[in-house]
């Protein structure tokens, strides 16, 4: 397991160190950032007094050298647009994203599998039938649309839930939560529920084509026969077994939600990092962009690592030597 | 007993009314604006989107008033031009920053040292042409500048003061994201990415500010702001998109109150040698190729008036006389097959998709008329990221662009848009097509050090005369409108500024 660890933590360099550099490639044909940087009116002279003041005048590789060395001293350098350091830029709306991704994934897999289970129970009743359509819109339903279809309904119509942004937040030492006061949990419903559409539809259909197939198993069987309830049946005998591959998927999907959530985001207008990203790539803030995309790479890539230990841990059957 | 507790108890019940009524006229606002802050440091970034949060916690030197834009007063009570270089500027007394700190010249001084270092500041051109910025006593600074500057004073309402003691003091980081300056409001709070809050500056030199509290919400995405102003959330909303405005005048509850904007909207076309744009007939043609008519009504569905040159009317160089060519693509086709090019050509037509209304659709409608005339027109559309710079490099061969001069002066502005591109001179580095022609190139220098008011205006308006009709620089299009709604019932007042600037000392309420 150790050697597996450490095997993982050097592919996660070499990944990390590759994305970088593909970064600092696209960035040679994003246009040149000095010119707004030195303002509007500014002389030529002038603009390439600032092309020498952020070191924009060395050769790529020398920029990419000096980028890499002082990325591993925690240096990502600073934002073009706002003039501050770039990775605390983006941790300072990390706990938005982690929120919003948790309770995503939370109402997920809890009414995911839920119906997932209870679709399985009765595959040919008129209301699995309803679900299992349903859940094939939400597979099929871009995000941008489902978000702008509830916020008309909730927001617009009725009226019962805000459109927008995360609400009241606290702050409790560098962690800002919306979870604790009433109006963020408001705030927090709309766009949660968007991003958790895609992820819900895909771990229901996942439970129910595992627990079809386990409770068609002999062992099943077995324990409807010996006149165990229904709730002992399913549960412990029949879900636990369908559990494996769902939980790996919500850990993936997890980091995807981390990273990529901006559509949701953006629609909502959530101060978390995919509206960062958004607004710095419109920006061409680069040094932002790539922090941003080493950063989502670190935590698709710890998260696998975790899922698969976990995996591991969960199936003594899988070796990883 | 019992009728002296009555009585006390009406009393108290009188003095909570009342109480209850003054508590429900309303004293702050929430807005929901369609651009948000970079930071909270006043030179790092020259866009009207950042300086107008900047115009609520600093002051500059002067100030532009209300709906017309008026140059007045602000931390300079006068100003007098003591020869072409030279500008004396006495200072209001008993002004203090927010922190308490007097204001006082070595802040000035301080502040336009600052704006020459490019770690900080995007307004560089401006604190480079300055020779020295002296401090005569606590209420007086002579500023010199190195060349002439005709427009010296009429953009300093962009140039904000901050306190010398506490800029200094603190670390860099933490200027940029707390301002303190001597403004109508103080920073409360600002949360990026959800939203910005201010109280009134209660010690403000002009007069407390009739709002208390502002609270801004940054919403980029247009139909997401629209939501919030018909769900109630906000009261008041900045860049009403055009693809909505029917739906904002259908809902009884909303108000929409629009103004014609500054910028205007056009299309320039190089010059280069060799290339079919180089003779001014093909140029005469492509303006008349376009119909113009038909872009306001079907893109911008009315919101813009047509343009027949570059500035809007309140600036100097402004041409009433100038009329737009009239859409005529016959003539156009005589006047392609009399320059030779009866069978047309191909030119590539660059614009950003992201920076102007309708910006890309302009774009693709002028590819369609200038196919009607045999004009094969190679759309290369992209961000503005991507888009300016390229102007910048001169890279292009025809291209749209959008422009308005906070100076209110077009010397400026056709010294970086027109002028042949001289990157030594310090001309041209916006001419993002290699248009040149000397005769424009030389009035254009002969303006950079004409202060004369009278003499200047006649010049530019000629200047802008050829550059528009005789030369035909660009096709001018339209000039944008501004809208803005609000929610009726607060009975906001609220009347819009030519620069767009929300500054919220301006606004109160009718009730």
């Amino acid at each position: 397991m150790a050697t597996y660890v450490a095997r993982r933590l050097i592919q996660a360099v070499v990944v990390l160190l590759a994305v970088s550099l593909i970064c600092f490639c696209i960035f040679r044909y994003l246009g040149d950032p000095v010119i707004s940087m030195a303002g509007l009116y500014a002389t030529f002279q002038e603009r390439e007094e600032v092309r020498r003041v952020f070191g924009l005048d060395k050769p790529t590789y020398v920029q990419y050298g000096l980028f890499v060395w002082n990325a591993a001293h925690g240096n990502f350098g600073k934002s073009f647009v706002s003039r501050v350091p770039a990775l605390p830029l983006i941790l300072e709306r990390f706990p938005a994203t982690f929120e919003l991704a948790t309770c995503a994934v939370c109402i997920a897999f809890v009414v995911g599998v839920g119906l997932g289970v209870l679709v399985s129970l009765r595959p040919y009743s008129a209301k699995s039938r309803l679900i299992m359509a349903a859940s094939l819109g939400g597979i099929s339903i871009p995000t941008f649309l489902t978000g702008i279809l509830l916020i008309m309904v909730f927001s617009v119509m009725v009226g019962i839930l805000p459109s927008y942004g995360r609400g009241n937040t606290i702050q409790l030492g560098f962690w800002r939560t919306g979870l604790l006061t009433l109006d963020g949990i408001k705030h927090l419903i709309l766009p949660a529920c968007t991003l958790a559409s895609y992820q819900l539809a895909v771990l229901l259909r996942l439970t129910r084509a595992g627990m079809r197939e386990v409770l068609a198993e002999e062992y099943i069987k077995t324990a409807w026969a010996k006149g165990l309830p229904p709730r002992k049946v399913i549960f412990k005998h029949a879900l636990r077994n369908v559990m494996i591959p769902v939980v790996t998927i919500t850990g993936l999907q997890f980091g995807e939600l981390l990273a990529f959530s901006i559509v949701t985001e953006t629609i909502y207008q959530w101060p978390g990092m995919g509206n960062l990203l958004l607004t710095s790539i419109y920006e061409n803030d680069q040094p932002v962009i790539v922090t941003y995309i080493m950063l989502a790479s670190l935590i698709i890539i710890t998260l696998n690592t975790i899922v698969d230990i976990l995996y591991a841990i969960l199936n003594p059957k899988i070796r990883y030597d | 007993m019992k009728k002296l507790l009555f009585l006390l108890l009406f009393g108290l019940l009188t003095v909570a009314l009342v109480g209850y009524t003054m508590a429900a006229a309303p004293t702050s606002i929430i807005v929901a604006q369609d651009d948000s802050p970079a930071m909270m440091n006043p030179y790092g970034d020259d866009s009207d989107a950042n300086l107008q949060y900047m115009a609520n916690f600093f002051d500059g030197l002067v100030q532009r008033k209300g709906a017309d834009g008026t140059l007045a007063p602000a931390l300079a009570e006068k100003w007098e031009r003591v020869d072409a270089l030279t500008w004396k500027f006495y200072l209001r007394k008993n002004v203090k920053f927010h922190n308490g700190n007097p204001f006082t010249a070595e802040d000035v001084k301080f502040s336009f040292e600052r704006t020459a270092n490019p770690e900080v500041s995007q307004f560089v051109n401006f604190g480079k042409s300055l020779e020295s910025v002296q401090v005569v006593d606590d209420y007086t600074v002579v500023v010199k500048t190195k060349t002439p500057i005709p427009w010296f004073v009429n953009n300093m309402h962009q140039l904000f003061i901050m306190d010398k003691e506490s800029t200094e003091k603190r670390d860099a980081g933490d200027v940029m994201v707390k301002p303190i300056g001597t403004g109508a409001y103080k920073l409360e709070e600002w949360v990026k990415g959800s939203y910005v809050k201010m109280v009134a500056n209660e010690d403000y030199w002009e007069g407390a500010p009739l709002i208390k509290k502002v609270e801004i919400r940054p919403i980029s995405e247009s139909s997401t702001r629209f939501a919030a102003l018909a769900s109630g959330q906000v009261d008041m909303l900045t860049g009403v998109p055009l693809e909505l405005y029917d739906q904002v005048v259908a809902d009884k509850k909303l108000e929409v109150v629009t103004r014609p904007a500054r910028r205007s909207i056009f299309l320039v076309m190089g010059s280069k040698p060799g290339s079919p744009l180089a003779d001014v007939r093909v140029r005469k043609a492509m303006y008349m190729a376009i119909n113009e008519d038909e872009i306001i009504e079907k893109l911008m569905r009315g919101h813009a008036k047509p343009a027949a040159q570059i500035p809007d009317p309140p600036t100097v160089g402004y041409n009433g006389e100038l009329k737009r060519l009239p859409y005529d693509p016959e003539g156009a086709k005589k006047l392609l097959k009399e320059a030779g090019y009866e069978k047309g050509f191909t030119v590539t037509l660059t614009g950003p998709t992201d920076r102007y209304i309708m910006d890309k659709q302009i774009c693709e409608a002028a590819a369609k008329y200038l196919a009607k005339v045999g004009i094969e027109v190679k759309l290369d559309l992209k961000p503005k990221a991507i888009f300016f710079p390229e102007v910048g490099q001169g890279k292009l061969e025809m291209y749209l662009l959008g422009w308005f001069d906070g100076t209110y002066d077009m010397g400026r502005t056709y010294a970086k848009l027109v002028h042949s591109r001289d990157l030594d001179k310090g001309y041209g580095e916006l001419n993002g097509a290699f248009f040149s022609d000397a005769g424009i190139d030389k009035v254009i220098e002969s303006t950079a050090t004409m202060l004369d008011l009278k003499e200047r205006t006649k010049t530019l308006q000629q200047l802008n005369k050829t550059a528009m009709v005789d030369q035909i620089y660009c096709i001018p299009l339209h000039y944008q409108v501004d809208i803005y709604a609000l929610q009726k019932a607060k009975a906001i007042n609220f009347k819009p500024r030519p620069d767009r600037w929300m500054v919220y000392k301006e606004i109160s309420f009718a009730k």
